[in-house]
């Protein structure tokens, strides 16, 4: 019985956990479409345009989008994947040689201090012999500054993953002679699966931020980043918006991909 | 159960391992040929590699060089360098007059993102750059400090033999402001057009007055910029000397609207619409100007509005002498008018600020003020500073 009642409260918390910025969502929707939002503000449909329009805007040129939504996850994902596998690699390295390991990576935690911006067109620059075609040398440009913004988060945390273990596993596993690549694929490496996890919450909103900002400064114009800057110098703000709109819808459904992931492949695990 | 969990789990992040590894793989074979890590250090090595195999590589197959030959038409250069895919410009509404020339010879209107200096054209990755006469070319000949010394070895092809100009440089202001302050902007061109009218006479001073009040460039090259911006503002499309500064040729600004109406591409339905419903009369305004060149004194009544602000395109340069010589020499002064000059090259363009009211006046390229005007904006050009256009294409001779 006591239980029931439990599992009823933890039910209803989850569904107001949603249920409430949803509802907030649709409330500011309906002012911005109402145009209360605009008076609110102080702004006028040109500068914000009506949700309607954006949408029909979308609708109108969905293949454009498409191609240019496309070269944006194309450069997110690559230097996701690219940044994350390095910053795991530095962990596992730092962990072998837990010395100078730790003071290792806190000389690579200083990488983040360094702003994108500043990084991109010396990218641009390095990567010019690359190819001789414009669009790929621009990607492999932008996926360089994505994977300096992910491999941070990813290999701080694989350290902390690999060398955290839970109090006297290791010395249980030093007792049964385990060797040492058997403790790291037996212990270490299960041990970091949360903690991959936590590094990605941090890089997978930084991988599409930093894909956008880097399409700014590219070679070839592409991606849904370059069209909103495109957009608002040529004063074209409702497709501008159009292109914001679908900026954040990439970075909250990588973000719910994540959530769903992590929710399967850590079940029973928090 | 949570024992089986506990054995499944190296399996599962073994698995998750190989996943990101098999993605990585694939993804980076897309895009790298020589090594499948995609560290920093690949690319620097492979610049200093691979760059002079790359330029022999390029070299046109129908000259005797890497490059062009002195006497190519104009057709077998631009066709030459389309096919390669290697004609730049900056974009963000500098494109259309290329797109358009392009288009004339049959080419895709394709072009590479070209960055603020002239690096790419430099190192051959880009074979035919955009380059304003006043400007670019001047750095890419000339070789003062900044400049890359390449004198008779470079020639360009110029928009306005090609037919394909579009105006630059112009003076605007939103309608509604011209309407309730007719004698603002009448004293304020008459002001300007003086300027104008004694900066082309003495190019050498402007640029010091320029140069003076802050400059984004070298002594030498406003000096330089003074002197092709002279021959901008005092020379037509065809060629014919211009006398009356700022005329608005109704030829030349048809030609212009008629391009932008085929080149600009506009994704919102509604801006597209009305960009192809616009007239001359939706973009510019003669009588305002008209006025002002009939003073003789510039008195045109109290001014409705004393304290005004220009916005221009770019930073503060040469280009933009006319202003910095009417402020220095007290012409808007004179004229009842105390006058603010903001320099562009934000990310706040020139329309938007005119626009929301930050500025009154603004200085920018009639196409751009076209696409705002379909994008919904109500904007009114008063003066035509430039009668053609300064954007060319520049690529290097064999030599």
């Amino acid at each position: 019985m006591e239980i029931e009642k439990l599992q009823d409260r933890t039910n209803v918390e989850k569904l107001t956990t949603v249920l409430y910025p949803v509802l907030f969502g649709i409330f500011i929707a309906v002012l911005w479409q109402t145009q209360i939002l605009h008076k609110i503000l102080g702004t006028d449909t040109f500068t914000l345009p009506l949700p309607g329009r954006i949408i029909s805007i979308i609708g109108d040129n969905h293949a454009t989008i498409l191609k240019n939504v496309g070269a944006t996850l194309i450069v997110a994902l690559g230097g996701l994947t690219a940044g994350s596998l390095f910053g795991y690699l530095l962990g596992i390295i730092s962990t072998a040689f837990p010395k100078w390991g730790a003071g290792g990576l806190t000389v690579v935690s200083a990488f983040n201090a360094v702003p994108i911006i500043a990084i991109a067109p010396i990218l641009n620059n390095l990567t010019k012999d690359f190819s001789k075609d414009a669009n790929t040398r621009s990607m492999l440009a932008k996926m360089l500054v994505v994977m300096i913004t992910c491999t941070v988060a990813m290999s701080i945390n694989a350290y902390r993953g690999l060398t955290e273990l839970k109090p006297f596993s290791l010395d249980l596993m030093q007792s049964f002679a385990a060797s040492k690549l058997e403790i790291f694929f037996k212990l270490r490496v299960p041990n970091s699966v949360p903690y991959i996890f936590t590094a990605l919450r941090v890089s997978v909103p930084a991988c599409v931020i930093s894909a956008l900002v880097s399409e700014y400064f590219a070679e070839y114009i592409i991606g849904v980043g370059r069209q909103i800057r495109e957009n608002i110098v040529l004063a074209q703000y409702a497709t501008a918006w159009a292109y914001i709109f679908v900026a954040c819808a990439i970075g909250i459904i990588m973000y719910l991909i994540l959530l769903t992931l992590e929710g399967i492949l850590l079940k029973g695990r928090r | 159960m949570k024992k089986m969990m506990k054995k499944m789990l190296p399996k599962v992040s073994a698995f998750l391992l190989v996943c990101i590894l098999a993605v990585s793989m694939t993804g980076c074979g897309s895009t790298s040929t020589s090594t499948p890590d995609a560290s920093s250090a690949a690319p620097v090595a492979a610049a200093s590699s691979a760059a002079p195999a790359e330029s022999v590589a390029t070299a046109p197959a129908a000259s005797s060089g890497p490059y062009y030959d002195e006497s190519a038409t104009a057709e077998s250069v631009v066709t030459d360098g389309a096919g390669k895919g290697k004609v730049g410009n900056w974009g963000l509404g500098n494109e259309y007059e290329i797109k358009a020339l392009l288009t004339k010879y049959g080419q895709p209107t394709d072009y590479l993102s070209q960055a603020f200096d002239m690096d790419g054209f430099d190192d051959d990755s880009i074979l035919l750059a955009s380059a304003m006469t006043y400007n670019e070319l001047g750095l890419v000949t000339n070789s003062y400090k900044g400049g890359y010394s390449y004198g008779d070895k470079v020639k360009y092809i110029d928009m306005n033999d090609e037919g394909v100009a579009m105006l630059e440089d112009n003076i605007f202001c939103t309608s509604a402001f011209a309407k309730a302050n007719p004698n603002t902007v009448k004293a304020f061109l008459y002001a300007s057009m003086k300027g104008w009218k004694d900066a082309c006479a003495n190019p050498e001073e402007a640029a010091k007055i320029v140069f003076k009040y802050g400059s984004s460039v070298s002594s030498e090259h406003q000096s330089y910029m003074a002197a092709e911006v002279k021959k901008l503002v005092e020379t037509d499309t065809k060629g014919t000397t211009v006398t009356d500064y700022g005329n608005m040729d109704d030829t030349a600004m048809q030609q212009t609207l008629d391009l932008a109406k085929k080149y600009i591409k506009l994704e919102d339905s509604t801006a597209a619409d009305k960009l192809q419903t616009l007239t001359l009369d939706n973009i510019r305004d003669t009588s305002y100007l008209a006025e002002a060149i009939k003073s003789t004194d510039g008195k045109f009544g109290t001014p409705e509005k004393a304290d005004v602000k220009i916005q221009l395109k770019w930073l503060p340069q040469a280009q933009f002498m006319g202003y910095y010589v009417a402020l220095d020499k007290g012409y808007y002064k004179d004229a009842g008018l105390n006058v603010t000059i903001t320099p562009g090259g934000g990310d706040i363009s020139e329309t938007t600020a005119v626009n929301s009211g930050q500025v009154d006046f603004g200085v920018t390229w009639v196409s751009n003020l076209i696409a705002a005007n379909a994008g919904g904006m109500d904007l009114t050009e008063v003066s035509q500073v430039f009668q053609r256009s300064g954007l060319v294409l520049v690529y290097k001779i064999n030599k």
